[in-house]
């Protein structure tokens, strides 16, 4: 039901959509009847003249199943709901499949940089395209990122993908994501990173296996053209 | 002056003594009690008044913002962090905890005063000192710290990252104090009610508020300790040089992150444990009936104390942890919403067969369950590890923690100030005015925050002082969604306006009332109102629990605590 | 207890706070230059209250500029034609710094602002032979003038009274290609050019020490 707000252009879009669907129906179903509950006894209850409370201490057994039984249901719900986060969980996070190309992210402030592997598909090779505030990535691929952060902590954000991870400095975290749709679509920084937090959007472009090769060639080209003054 | 004549009979003394000592160096529990609240109710204008500042610039980026003037990316950092950290620390706590804590315990345990009276002076005194702190951070040169309430380093421990070389040391130093003084004031609240309780006050008949207090006490005690400790030495490296969490020289950013949230979700429980508490008081005292299975909510609510010290890297799924480590994390994070589910349905329990009055603060207290279900049932999605990839750090974090935090910090301050104002100051609250406070708050209040639910469900950031740069989170259905969250935040502000004047109204105008004006049993309405310095003019004996009402074969509906037969 | 006694110290209290808060807020009719300043004080954070700058900062001098020079600079930021370079971490952060001036009217407030500031002098941070820098810098003053004051005309900013270092990390800059290489950077291009005929780091030193030596003119127009 995310997809009402915002495309779904990822596999692990799908998947966290589906926990997201699954938990809003449970928790949703449970939440009407508590409301329902509490203004039901409300409006029942109310101060009628002549009428007293009664004595409930609640303390019985036989009374304290009101609460108990509502009490195992929400332990049931809770295991179908950890079941489906950990299993999602597993296929998003924890288990990264193998890559068909990897692309290192650079965070710092307040500037993303990506390094892509260029035509040999192979990072650390001469032909990687290097690129500020841009991220190209073929379409129906699966990519491995390096992140990594020069400075302080940044958050590499990518909605359309539902992929949030924390670029901490010091250290290099893996990641991946296999886009499913074509298109231009928003990265931003997640987690307050100092004055130009706001202010460092990147753009990613996924591009047709065709769209991406050219956009390579382009690169190349002028990569090479300016090779000799940039070193 | 409306001393009532009892009260100078018993603190002939005190009535002596100059208004600077009475009132500023008091150790009356209930003068620092009155003197944490008003502090509170004053840092919460501040708190107040830079949510609308940054709401305004979020619904209308680069406008001059009235009152104010144009935001920068640089001030609105500021202005979301000291926010967040002025309604948390210099307002929630203050309030629920202290403010309440100090009020009631004395007299709900049926003794003259704190254990330990000038240790509590210097509570408050300490907790002055750190609210003074955190004002002047916002006004030293290169403003106040925008590094947001959590203060991640390296961004929060050097200047050359975050910009703020005075307010950064300044904010930590305040946060650091506030903590020493809640330290102090949570020892004297388990120490009194361990030792200072009336005769016949056995554990079972103690008022659940104050079984909610000292438990939050004890969690907030146990769990401040590593945060202070990884406070000192966050500011050590922002002022000395040291480099604890710097990864180039073999420190670690992370390590600031456990001992943060090792704090900082206990102090969620810390909070919203007194909250409960005196929502439980008030839909006894209002439906007329005994609370539901006392014992069972008072297990869930130690339960969800120590479930709490298990559940803090929930705030850290994406934050670089093992990936493995999240699944345990979210089965103790769901488990948490046992007992405090539990603990809601216990309170719905009460009111079946009630004789249920609608008045000011049972409004308040019914608002709180409603609202707080709606903040519990989002943290669901925030709990389960791979919804929160997405979820973390968006606006339906923001919305989730206001459905938690405005009913803890807001709702239930409302409910226990309409309810123990009589209490306080001898004399009734309006109702009229009281009811139409509630609703041009409870109804504006949903309309900013289910809004942003959308807004972060949509994939916007908090934080993010403008959306223009970001092309596809910023479509005009985002906007306008943001706009109606502004509008309604503005109108709810008005509404305050209403009960600053019931309150300072009421405090001298307001409608005389006697000793029990709700026929409530807990000891604190067989004091006088306002009870003196002393509180009871002679100590009370306990004879049973604090939730006697309607016992059959008994002509009044209640039986206070206090009265033999 | 007294309410009154608790009421009024409260209510002042409250004034006070609410007074702290807004303090510093600027006029509701904001003009230019008002804007400008407050757009400023985000500029403030490295370039200071003052325009002074901050070399441990990497931010230049920038009091006095003039407000084309500024303008055209914050456009190149903003248009991604300078800070365009991986590894150029000042340009890095100056550019979401531009973006942040939304409209052409916010970035010519702030030029305007910019130009208001007082020029402060800088102490010399590099060392020099300043008698053949005068050499070199024969073809620079084609554009910003033979005592370095600028040419509007030929769009050269004032040079003299710019921090050295400043000067030196910029040439190091229009060198490698980390400024003035956009395709749409059409001064930078021609900056490029004249930076190139600055053989080695010695030549650098030279001028910078030469441009030194040369007096700035009071605010620029």
């Amino acid at each position: 039901m995310l997809e009402w707000l915002i495309p779904a252009a990822s596999t692990s879009a799908d998947e966290i959509d589906w926990l997201f669907t699954l938990i809003f129906w449970t928790v949703g179903f449970w939440f009407l009847v508590a409301q329902g509950i509490l203004f039901g006894f409300i409006v029942k209850f109310r101060r009628r003249p002549g009428v007293r409370s009664q004595y409930i201490a609640g303390e019985s057994k036989d009374e304290k199943r009101w609460i108990s039984w509502p009490h195992y249901v929400v332990i049931a719900c809770d295991v179908v709901l950890i079941a489906g986060a950990i299993a999602v969980w597993r296929d998003v996070k924890q288990v990264i499949p193998t890559p068909d190309e990897t692309i290192r992210v650079i965070a710092q402030q307040w500037a993303w940089t990506f390094v892509h592997p260029g035509p040999d598909r192979r990072l650390d090779t001469p032909d990687d395209v290097v690129t500020v505030n841009e991220l190209h990535v073929r379409n129906d691929t699966t990519y491995a990122f390096e992140l990594s952060s020069l400075d302080v902590v940044h958050s590499f954000s990518i909605p359309v993908f539902r992929l949030k991870q924390d670029a901490v400095p010091g250290r290099v975290i893996t990641g991946w994501f296999r886009p499913t749709k074509t298109g231009t679509f928003d990265i931003a920084c997640a987690e307050m990173c100092g004055l130009g937090h706001a202010l460092m959007p990147a753009v990613l472009h996924i591009e047709s296996p065709e769209a991406h090769a050219a956009w390579l060639g382009d690169r190349t080209t002028v990569a090479a053209a300016t090779s000799g003054s940039r070193s | 002056m409306s001393m009532p004549a009892t009260a100078h009979e018993v603190t002939a003394v005190h009535a002596l003594e100059s208004v600077w000592s009475r009132y500023v160096f008091s150790t009356d529990h209930k003068v620092i009690g009155l003197q944490y609240l008003f502090t509170g109710m004053a840092m919460a204008l501040l708190g107040g008044f830079m949510a609308y500042v940054f709401r305004m610039q979020l619904a209308f980026p680069d406008q001059v913002v009235p009152l104010y003037g144009l935001v920068t990316a640089r001030e609105y950092n500021a202005l979301v962090t000291n926010h967040g950290s002025i309604m948390i620390f210099w307002v929630a706590m203050p309030v629920l905890i202290a403010g309440f804590g100090n009020f009631l315990i004395p007299l709900m345990i049926g003794c003259d005063d704190m254990v330990f009276p000038r240790l509590n002076r210097l509570s408050y005194q300490i907790f002055f000192v750190s609210a003074v702190i955190i004002l002047i951070s916002l006004v030293v040169p290169g403003g106040g710290f925008g590094g947001a309430w959590t203060a991640y380093p390296p961004l929060s421990a050097s200047a050359q990252y975050n910009h703020t070389p005075w307010g950064a040391p300044l904010w930590l130093l305040a946060v650091a104090l506030e903590f020493v003084a809640f330290l102090l004031g949570g020892i004297n609240f388990t120490v009194t009610v361990m030792n200072a309780r009336a005769p016949g006050m056995t554990a079972m008949r103690i008022p659940i508020v104050v079984w909610m207090i000292v438990i939050a006490s004890l969690v907030f005690m146990a769990s401040v300790g590593p945060l202070v400790a990884g406070a000192v030495m966050l500011l050590l490296d922002q002022t000395v040089g040291t480099r604890f969490y710097d990864p180039t020289a073999g420190g670690d950013p992370l390590l600031w992150q456990h001992l943060f949230w090792f704090f900082g979700h206990p102090e969620v429980y810390v909070v919203l444990l007194p909250a409960t508490g005196i929502v439980a008081e008030i839909i006894t005292v209002f439906a007329r009936k005994k609370l539901f299975a006392y014992k069972t909510i008072l297990g869930t609510s130690i339960a969800t104390g120590i479930i709490s010290f298990f559940v803090w890297a929930h705030h850290q799924f994406v934050a670089g942890i093992d990936p493995r480590m999240a699944h345990l994390f979210t089965i103790t994070t769901l488990l948490i919403s046992i007992p405090i589910a539990e603990m809601l349905f216990a309170f719905i329990a009460t009111l079946y067969g009630g004789s249920i009055e609608l008045a000011t603060p049972m409004l308040w207290a019914l608002a709180f369950i409603a609202e707080f279900l709606i903040g519990g049932v989002t943290g669901i999605f925030l709990g389960a590890n791979a919804t929160d990839i997405y979820l973390h750090d968006t606006y339906f974090v923001v919305a989730h923690f206001h459905y938690t935090f405005f009913p803890i910090g807001i709702i239930a301050t409302f409910a226990a100030v309409t309810y123990w104002f009589p209490k306080m100051f001898g004399r009734r609250m309006n109702e009229t005015l009281g009811k139409l406070h509630f609703w041009g708050t409870i109804i504006p209040f949903n309309l900013i925050f289910i809004p942003l639910f959308l807004t972060g469900a949509a994939g916007q950031h908090r934080r993010i002082y403008s959306y223009e740069n970001f092309p596809q989170l910023s479509t005009p259905w985002l906007n306008q969604l943001a706009v109606l969250a502004t509008l309604a935040l503005i109108v709810m502000f008005v509404f305050q306006a209403v009960f600053l004047v019931n309150f300072f109204w009421s405090m001298r105008r307001g409608e005389k009332v006697g000793a029990n004006p709700w026929n409530a049993n807990t000891l604190e309405w067989s004091a006088p109102s306002p009870p003196p310095h002393g509180n009871f003019a002679a100590m009370p004996t306990v004879y049973r629990g604090p939730y006697e009402y309607g016992v059959p074969d008994r002509e009044l509906d209640y039986w206070p605590q206090h009265v033999a037969s | 207890m007294s309410p009154l006694r608790f009421g009024v110290p409260t209510a002042a209290a409250c004034a006070v706070v609410l007074a702290v808060a807004g303090g510093d807020a600027t006029p509701a009719a904001a003009g230019d230059l008002s804007r400008g300043a407050a757009h400023y004080r985000l500029c403030a954070a490295c370039h200071g209250d003052q325009g002074a700058g901050d070399p441990s900062r990497g931010a230049p001098a920038i009091a006095g500029l003039p407000p084309w020079y500024v303008e055209a600079q914050l456009k190149k930021f903003r248009a991604g034609q300078r800070g365009y370079t991986p590894g150029d971490d000042t340009g890095l952060q100056m550019r979401p710094m531009a973006s942040a001036l939304r409209t052409d009217e916010d970035v010519a407030g702030v030029a305007a602002y910019v130009a208001s500031l007082p020029p402060t002098p800088h102490p010399a941070t590099v060392t020099g032979d300043a008698a053949r820098g005068q050499g070199l810098f024969a073809p620079c003053s084609a554009c910003h003038g033979p005592d370095g004051r600028g040419n509007e005309a030929l769009k050269g900013p004032q040079l003299a009274g710019q921090a050295d270092w400043y000067l030196l990390a910029q040439l190091g800059k229009f060198k490698s290609g980390a400024r003035g290489a956009h395709k749409d950077d059409a001064t930078g291009a021609q900056m490029r050019a004249m930076a190139s005929t600055l053989v080695d780091e010695q030549a650098m030193l030279d001028v910078v020490a030469y441009v030194r030596t040369l007096a700035p003119a009071g605010n620029a127009k």
